[in-house]
């Protein structure tokens, strides 16, 4: 026996105190904590060659750019309790991981338990669960900031945070944020040997796009570095990939009203204005569309369900112009739909919202009916292979089809 | 938006919190709600087994030394120990404690280390030998693990072995790539998978045969192991992520992931036998639950569970063929269920099945999910949906494994391998004419199952 039960037996518990602070246990509920993906692009270097996306001997890989805004962040938001998650998830092999708290001005470490459990019939990925854990045992963190490392494609990690409302987690995705280096990152979007390996087709798609593509906010960092003629050059070429991304430029990771532009974002609730996206061909490979959606028959969801599923899932056009059997598979395009965000009114006057990254989307009732959004339908496409596919007319054709039907 | 409850902090405590909280704690600045001071009391001092545990803020439930995870790896366990545990701080740990260390702070790594080398007592069972591992751990009901566990099982060296049969890493499972790649079998691989299946079917009906009050967990992995190695065939869960047995053993409220060991099954139990075999380069997966005695079908709540969750698997079978999409099984499911006023476990789901134990795509058994996919001829997968009598919610026991209900109530569950085919589906894990077990008609719901009942 311990010491701690030698001297237990004799003490009685204390008769419990009643805190009558407003009595109010509405207000102990807890709330769902808004998890957002920082991930930045280190640049061209040795770490590319050496390591996967997924790799897990890049833990601890700190990035300059990154840790300096997140330090700023960390010590910005004092009355805030802000949990820094330094590495990648997803790895069934790594028993523990590394967690910065920051609690009343203090940075504490903490340690993710993550369990054994059935890492592939559990549908809650380790790191959700073990983030949920750290909650149980910590209390509630107001925001949690996931820090992936330089090589990280975002689309992988998001989907595993967009949770069913079924799982009822404490946590959900609130957006991916994405920094880039203003002095570097052309030259980061043009580096053809960082580009991902299994593209047959030429087209240059590096880290940095998969991460610009994906993203819900960009900021440019280290403006001060480079001219204002650059600065615009660079939001141009952003603007044009990714249309639906809010753009922000920092000096040496200063950032004001930071709670405004990189917490709360909402970015999987609301879709915003979807406005319309900037014509330019400064960038190839990755580009944004937006398409009117006519008002729908309630019976033309599944329709619009079923075009979004070929794009996502089959990487398919519908259209009128090809017959399903004579297509050339060699000329096909490559089309990867990395975000996809849209609102749908009904004959009726509902208003329902698509939210969409990668594979996984979903088309939902909007929380809120009466907005002023209501005005239109739209629906905005960010990824690869848009440029070379008419979306709109294939979209028409489909619908008009299922009307028929 | 949706919110979490809070919840009382008391020892194996699920209420809701009251106001009440400890007087020390709020002193030292700490909150401590409790749902009332008889569950204050009962947290105030519990039995504690694992001291080293808890003075070094460990998780005072787990108990490695006696781990199924750590007996082979020894050194591994113990920095794993010294890694985690030096930071850890649990509420749910006797709450006396709780004070004691708030004051002393960190231990220092030597009283640490002292502290490893005092014996550790468990309440070990006299005259069987049989004891609990995580004396500390809230339990939800009333099924505890029988440890010791029986050795690790021995397969002879001629028997084809998957990837994590050594290490216990799956290595070929872990880049699964886009949920959108999904394997399409060939025919020739579809023969693979239908043999494996229909071999798996064997050893469930071996091993169901056997199930009566008096047997034991591991008894009955035993006769399932046997029963793999005349056919041949590997036991899949054996070594999968470091699973110690043959096959998954989950009685009452054990939802899944149960460990076979020292229990004696009782008249009134229900037990769900998950079987996987590992044949010819593909793997093969079902399970079902059986009743225990004739007790066991006199409770209409204990029917209405598990033939429920027989209901609900066959429904969902129905949808199988090309062009179902992945996330709609779930809707069928959880429609059934509640009609039934039973509840769709969330945490674990189906999957794909073929050359891997566990890949693409993923199948929910909950309604308005977001999974991927479309059911195309030459796909395998499962269906598994389990079903509890009360709460959806689950928890899992300090050997990483054991699932159960947060609310100790009953959960049951089946399980099929599925084929799609050019028109529709072919259960490869069918019941054979004479397999043990089957339908058992729920009490005031009569015969007829569908739409018998609201």
């Amino acid at each position: 026996m311990s010491s701690d039960r030698s001297d237990a037996d004799d003490e009685e518990p204390p008769a419990l105190v009643s805190t009558e602070i407003s009595l109010n246990l509405e207000g102990l509920q807890l709330s769902k904590a808004p998890i957002t993906i920082v991930t930045g692009y280190l640049g061209a270097g040795s770490a590319c060659e050496t390591s996967s996306p997924c790799s897990e001997t890049l833990l601890f890989m700190l990035i300059a750019t990154e840790t300096t805004l997140l330090n700023y962040i960390l010590t910005e938001q004092h009355s805030k309790k802000i949990a820094v998650i330094l590495n990648e998830f997803g790895n069934s092999s790594d028993i523990e991981k590394s967690l910065t708290v920051q609690r009343d001005g203090q940075q504490v470490e903490e340690w993710l338990e993550l369990a054994n459990g059935c890492i592939c019939c559990s549908v809650k990925d380790m790191g959700v669960a073990a983030i949920e854990k750290l909650m149980e045992r910590r209390g509630k963190f107001d925001y949690i900031l996931l820090e992936t490392t330089g090589l990280a494609d975002p689309g992988n990690i998001a989907p595993m945070f967009w949770l069913d409302e079924g799982l009822q987690s404490t946590i959900f995705l609130d957006g991916i944020v994405t920094l880039v280096d203003a002095a570097n990152i052309v030259r980061t979007l043009e580096d053809q040997e960082a580009s991902s390996k299994d593209d047959e087709t030429g087209a240059v798609v590096t880290t940095a796009h998969l991460q610009i593509s994906h993203a819900d906010v960009v900021v440019i960092n280290k403006a001060d570095l480079v001219t204002q003629e650059e600065i615009e050059v660079i939001k141009q070429r952003i603007a044009g990939m990714n249309g639906l991304a809010r753009i922000i430029v920092t000096e040496r990771g200063k950032v004001d009203n930071l709670g405004e532009w990189l917490l709360d974002l909402r970015a999987y609730e609301n879709v915003g204005e979807l406005k319309t996206p900037v014509r330019t061909r400064l960038d190839e490979t990755i580009s944004t569309v937006s398409l009117e959606l006519p008002e729908l028959e309630e019976g033309m969801l599944d329709s619009l369900d079923a075009w979004i599923r070929s794009l996502l899932w089959e990487a398919e056009v519908p259209g009128s112009s090809k017959k399903p059997g004579d297509r050339d598979s060699r000329k096909q395009p490559i089309l990867d739909i990395h975000r996809l965000k849209g609102r749908v009114i009904t004959k009726t006057g509902k208003v329902l919202l698509i939210q969409g990254v990668r594979e996984t989307f979903e088309i939902f009732d909007a929380p809120d009916q009466n907005s002023a959004m209501k005005a239109e339908g739209k629906l905005v496409l960010i990824g690869r292979g848009l440029r070379d596919v008419d979306v709109k007319e294939s979209l028409e054709w489909f619908l008009s089809r299922g009307r028929e039907s | 938006m949706t919110t979490a409850k809070r919840l009382c902090i008391g020892v194996a405590c699920a209420n809701p919190i009251s106001t009440l909280q400890c007087p020390t704690c709020l002193k030292l600045g700490k909150e401590s709600f409790f749902c009332s001071q008889d569950c204050f009391k009962t947290s105030w001092v519990t039995f504690s087994y694992s001291p080293f545990g808890l003075a070094l803020g460990l998780s005072p439930y787990a108990h490695y030394s006696y781990s199924p995870l750590n007996r082979r790896d020894g050194r591994r366990g113990f920095r794993k120990w010294l890694s985690t545990g030096y930071r850890l701080t649990s509420l749910k740990s006797e709450h006396k404690i709780v004070h004691k260390q708030s004051a002393r702070k960190n231990p220092t790594l030597l009283q640490s280390l002292k502290d490893l080398t005092k014996p550790t007592p468990l309440p070990t069972d006299s005259e069987t030998g049989i004891f609990d591992p995580f004396p500390n751990f809230p339990y939800t009901g009333s099924i505890r693990p029988a440890y010791p566990l029986s050795l690790t099982r021995k397969l002879p060296p001629s028997i084809r072995r998957p990837d994590y049969s050594e290490d216990g890493v799956p290595r070929s499972e872990q880049n699964r790539g886009s949920p959108k790649n999904i394997t399409i079998l060939n025919a020739e691989e579809i023969e693979g998978m239908r043999k494996v299946c229909r071999l798996a079917r064997e050893v469930l009906d071996i091993c169901a045969a056997a199930v009566r009050p008096g047997v034991t967990t591991d008894e009955l992995d035993e006769i399932a192991h046997k029963a793999c190695i005349e056919r041949d065939s590997y036991p899949s869960p054996l070594n999968y992520v470091n699973f110690p047995k043959s096959i998954c053993t989950s009685i009452n409220e054990v939802i899944c992931h149960g460990i076979p060991d020292q229990r004696k099954l009782v008249n009134g139990d229900i037990i769900n036998l998950d079987i996987t075999l590992y044949h010819g380069g593909f793997h093969g997966d079902l399970n079902e639950t059986y009743y225990v005695g004739d007790k066991a079908k006199a409770n209409p709540d204990t029917v209405r569970v598990v033939e429920t969750s027989r209901d609900c698997l066959d429904e969902a079978i129905k949808l199988v063929k090309p062009g179902m999409l992945f996330r709609d099984p779930g809707n069928v499911i959880e429609k059934l269920a509640k009609q039934r006023n039973c509840s769709v476990v969330r945490t674990y789901i189906g999957h794909g099945i073929n050359q891997l134990f566990h890949c693409n795509p993923n199948v929910p058994h909950y309604a308005k999910n977001k999974a991927v996919g479309v059911a195309k001829p030459g796909m395998c997968f499962t269906i598994e949906p389990m079903i509890n009598l009360g709460t959806h919610k689950d928890t899992t026991w300090p050997d990483k494994w054991t699932s159960t209900t947060t609310d100790g109530k009953m959960s049951a569950q089946f399980e099929h391998t599925l084929l799609v085919t050019e028109d529709g589906v072919e259960v490869l894990t069918a019941r054979f004419p004479d397999s043990p077990g089957g339908k058992t008609p729920i009490p005031g719901i009569g015969r007829n199952v569908e739409g018998g009942d609201k």
